[in-house]
């Protein structure tokens, strides 16, 4: 049996018949259709100019954690390479390397978290090597270091993570929070 | 043709590279870390202020020493903090002191990560940038 395209089949007396043929044959049309894509076109466009508006390099520095939600701020600036010490409810981490647990931070009287310090003292030699050649180096040495730390961590921990990175020669601090209006900003635990 | 090969790739790229949520950054400095300190703060007003249990106490070497009180118990616990009226404050300070850009925020330990860096923002917001955190006590 041949191998026919489907659809309606009339009957070979039909084929010749004036009323009945002409109703078989109406919808064979030619199948050479223009496919009009400057709609296309035009959508693509609008998306490439949103997501260009929606360009950040700041993913580059911060990772966002899901057990880390940061608060949200008004007034801040543009995030900058730094290292970055994430502080969760139970540990604190520094460029992914987990450096103390907080229940212990709590137990233990020191004010100096000393891994912590070590792995900063290691940045900070990291940096004046790929920058020995520099004239200016003590100049451009801004000590920074981004803390990156969830709405609810308590100052104590805190304060020992600064205590930590100024005695490591880090003394400008960075809080990271989330711009005001932003999907992720804490929202509902800022006052108004 | 060339012009969606063109848009595509972009696309692609854009969607690859995206970031959705922004995240700024609040400038603070640690006190006593060891950098020798600004000649430009001792010329000029010593600006403290203090957050605890009961709130803010904003204090200056002028002799100022202003209370804000908290408004209450967050419902997720720590402290309610009066951000409106401490803005309104450093504000009228401020104005009275148009050249003064330093604060110190004396934290007390359980203040939290959040209320910490609301404070910072107000402090900001308020044209007072050169913010120092220390511990309170």
């Amino acid at each position: 049996m041949p191998i026919v395209q489907p659809g309606k089949r009339p009957a070979k007396r039909f084929q010749s018949s004036k009323i009945m043929g002409g109703k078989m044959h109406r919808h064979l049309r030619a199948g050479n259709v223009d496919l009009n894509v400057v709609p296309m076109v035009d959508m693509m466009t609008m998306l490439v100019i949103f997501l260009l508006q929606q360009f950040s390099a700041t993913g580059e520095v911060l990772y966002m954690q899901k057990d880390i939600r940061l608060p949200d701020a008004r007034h801040g600036q543009q995030i900058e390479v730094a290292p970055v010490i994430a502080i969760n409810a139970t540990q604190v981490v520094i460029s992914g390397q987990k450096v103390a647990d907080v229940p212990e931070l709590e137990k233990d009287p020191s004010q100096i978290i000393a891994p912590l310090t070590d792995k900063l003292r290691d940045e900070k030699k990291r940096w004046d090597f790929i920058h020995q050649n520099d004239r200016d180096r003590e100049k451009n040495w801004k000590g920074e270091v981004n803390v990156q730390a969830d709405v609810k961590v308590p100052f104590r921990v805190v304060r020992r993570v600064l205590a930590s990175a100024a005695e490591a020669g880090y003394g400008n601090i960075n809080f990271a929070a989330m711009e005001e209006g932003g999907p992720l900003a804490a929202k509902g635990e800022k006052q108004p | 043709m060339p012009a969606i090969d063109l848009l595509s790739c972009c696309i692609s790229f854009l969607l690859f590279t995206a970031v959705w949520t922004q995240i700024s950054r609040l400038q603070a400095t640690p006190m006593g870390n060891g950098d020798p300190a600004p000649t430009e703060q001792v010329k000029s007003l010593t600006v403290t202020l203090t957050m605890g249990e009961r709130g803010y106490v904003l204090a200056t070497s002028a002799g100022a020493q202003i209370e804000i009180p908290a408004l209450g118990r967050a419902p997720e616990g720590g402290v309610q903090y009066d951000l409106k009226g401490l803005a309104e404050r450093l504000k009228k300070l401020k104005g009275d002191f148009p050249d003064q850009a330093a604060i110190t925020v004396a934290a007390d330990d359980a203040v939290l990560y959040a209320d910490l860096v609301h404070t910072i923002d107000a402090c900001v917001g308020a044209g007072l940038a050169n913010v120092s955190v220390m511990g309170a006590g």
